[in-house]
């Protein structure tokens, strides 16, 4: 087995090293191959720009030559990379991989599929591309001596990055967040979102939200946005308030240690995912939580 | 400006049901939701010219499927798309996105287009490749993930939405972008766009009249997701006692 990591962490690594075999890294930069030094075999070093999916594919593909399997983390721009490079190569892709094995040729993955409904296991022949679920593979790549080698290529781009605007990140990680406290439409109006905070305060927590909330009412950034099409969050505690429960929404919260809902309707399908549900109008129950729960911890 | 859209005729994965074993055949098709985006922006950017989708039906039995997914289609064609080319062939009723990627190019190189329009994935598999596969078959510039769209001058100029930034980028047309459900509020048809879509044409292709032939080697077995959560709920009492039980489970767990 040979596996080509791109984009590498420690994560991917690690999950190359269970592979078995040879491990190569490939990386943009010589700073990013410095941090890899010591947990892959090989490391290949290009001088692209990895934000041009076009160059990075590029260099994906001639590095790929006899490897079995090319790994990348699940981030959109790998996503795209991984596209590209698999079309060129004549191979598949799996996304989003939450378990792999290779054996006698043929990969074998698992991943949702249907809107987190059913899992998918997939196989195809090797060699092949798949782009890693995050928090799947943790563990500590093995040691090993490293041997560097410059990528020789001449990549050519035609997109051109015109600007680079950071999101607003403001106090916002819900990716960290060890309590979340997540709203939904069950909420009226914008002004009644500050009982979620002051909720997610006495818990020490953060606040996350649905799509709609973020998306088509706007009351809140998108970095509050839980689910498939936003953040992908495993904290300790998720509260869900006033949110239905479709499978999109579950979908950014399946590694929760706990997850708890609040809603008055109850047949609302968030029960159906959770540990403890409250059938409750939230907005009687809401400030009762703060009250007791600033109790508790104030004393 | 001459577009195709790219529509999965994707399986309706509300209606899917997984009670024992997920029962895929019997699921009946719609058009996958960021599609709709997709085409709202391809009948935005015209002009004159037509705009057409395209369907690579991934999803059988092949009989059934074809006229479901047709149906489908005068969706997208209501929503004003000009006329749409169906490829439904038994070779393509697996989930090889290599085979399907080549199929759309063939598509789109037999017809013709300025422009190839996408959603960024699509609501059932969701793995948002085939965007960039196309463009790799064509030998085109992409753009996945915009959520802002112009065209000017031969090239477009899209903000691109990844996790923690937006780029803005340009690239040359002929181009593929992919787009977010951020980018537009899509049309709902009036019933006389309903009644006009009746008489568009559907064109139906199989790979040989497409002149490729493609193999794969891939399989996929699917089984349901348990969700393993204890589903204690509380619904008896006062919001008062409801809460105290909620934080003395919740305290219990220790996650409090
Ligand atoms: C391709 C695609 C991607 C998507 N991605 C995401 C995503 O990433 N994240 C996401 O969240 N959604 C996503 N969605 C949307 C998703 O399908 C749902 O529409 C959305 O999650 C619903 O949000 P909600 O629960 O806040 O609202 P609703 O479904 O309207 O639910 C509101 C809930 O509040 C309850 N309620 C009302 N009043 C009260 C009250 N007084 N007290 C208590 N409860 C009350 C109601 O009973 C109801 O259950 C996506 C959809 C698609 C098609």
């Amino acid at each position: 087995m040979k596996t080509l990591v791109v984009f590498p962490n420690m994560e991917l690594l690690y999950a190359a090293s269970t592979l078995g075999g040879e491990v190569a890294a490939l990386v943009f930069s010589q700073k990013e191959a410095e941090a890899v030094s010591g947990k892959a075999h090989k490391i290949l070093v290009a001088e692209v720009d990895p934000r041009l999916p076009d160059a990075a594919a590029e260099a994906v593909a001639k590095a790929a030559a006899g490897y079995d399997l090319v790994l990348m983390p699940s981030t959109k721009n790998a996503k795209t990379v991984g596209g590209l490079a698999a079309q060129k190569l004549g191979v598949e892709l799996l996304v989003d991989v939450l378990s792999m094995r290779a054996e006698g040729g043929v990969l074998t993955a698992e991943r949702y599929v249907f809107g987190n409904k059913a899992v998918a296991a997939v196989q195809v022949p090797l060699p092949a591309v798949a782009t890693v679920a995050p928090g799947r593979f943790q563990g500590e790549p093995p040691a090993v001596q490293s041997a560097v080698e410059k990528l020789a290529l001449a990549p050519t781009s035609r997109l051109k990055i015109a600007a680079v605007e950071e999101k607003s990140r403001g106090a916002v990680r819900l990716e960290e967040a060890e309590i979340i406290v997540s709203v939904g439409r069950g909420f009226k109006k914008k002004e009644d979102l500050q009982m979620a905070f002051e909720l997610a305060k006495v818990l020490g927590g953060q606040v996350g939200c649905s799509r709609p909330i973020a998306a088509d009412l706007k009351w809140l950034p998108e970095e509050h946005w839980v689910g498939l099409s936003g953040k992908k969050v495993k904290p300790k505690l998720y509260l869900a308030v006033g949110i239905s429960g479709q499978p999109q929404h579950i979908a950014g919260i399946l590694d929760s240690r706990i997850i708890a809902a609040i809603n008055n309707d109850p047949s609302a399908p968030i029960f159906q995912n959770a540990d403890y549900g409250v059938v409750e109008d939230l907005y009687k129950i809401v400030p009762i939580l703060i009250n007791k729960i600033s109790k508790l911890k104030g004393g | 400006m001459k577009i195709a859209v790219l529509i999965k005729t994707a399986l309706d994965t509300g209606q899917l049901r997984v009670r024992d074993a997920v029962v895929v055949e019997e699921t009946p098709l719609k058009i996958s939701d960021i599609d709709r985006n997709a085409v709202e922006e391809a009948v935005k950017l015209k002009g004159q010219d037509k705009a057409y989708g395209v369907t690579v039906l991934k999803w059988g039995p092949l009989q059934k499927k074809v006229q479901e997914a047709e149906n489908v289609l005068r969706e997208a064609l209501a929503m004003g798309l000009d006329e749409a080319y169906l490829v439904a062939d038994e070779k393509l009723l697996n989930a090889s996105h290599l085979a399907t990627a080549k199929a759309i190019a063939a598509v789109v190189k037999k017809v013709g287009a300025d422009l190839v329009l996408a959603g960024e994935a699509t609501v059932d598999n969701y793995t948002g490749q085939i965007p960039a596969r196309v463009a790799a078959e064509l030998g085109w510039p992409v753009i996945t993930y915009a959520r802002e769209l112009k065209v000017e001058g031969g090239r477009v100029v899209a903000r691109r939405d990844l996790e923690d930034h937006v780029e803005v980028v340009e690239a040359p047309l002929p181009a593929v972008v992919s787009v977010t459900r951020e980018i537009n509020q899509p049309r709902i048809p009036t019933l006389l766009a309903i009644r006009a879509a009746m008489k568009k044409p559907i064109n139906r292709l199989t790979l040989a009249d497409l002149g490729i032939g493609v193999e794969t080697k891939i399989s996929a077995a699917y089984k349901p997701l348990v969700i393993q959560r204890k589903k204690v709920v509380i619904k008896d009492g006062t919001p008062e006692e409801k809460a105290e039980k909620l934080i003395q489970h919740l305290r219990q767990e220790g996650v409090i």
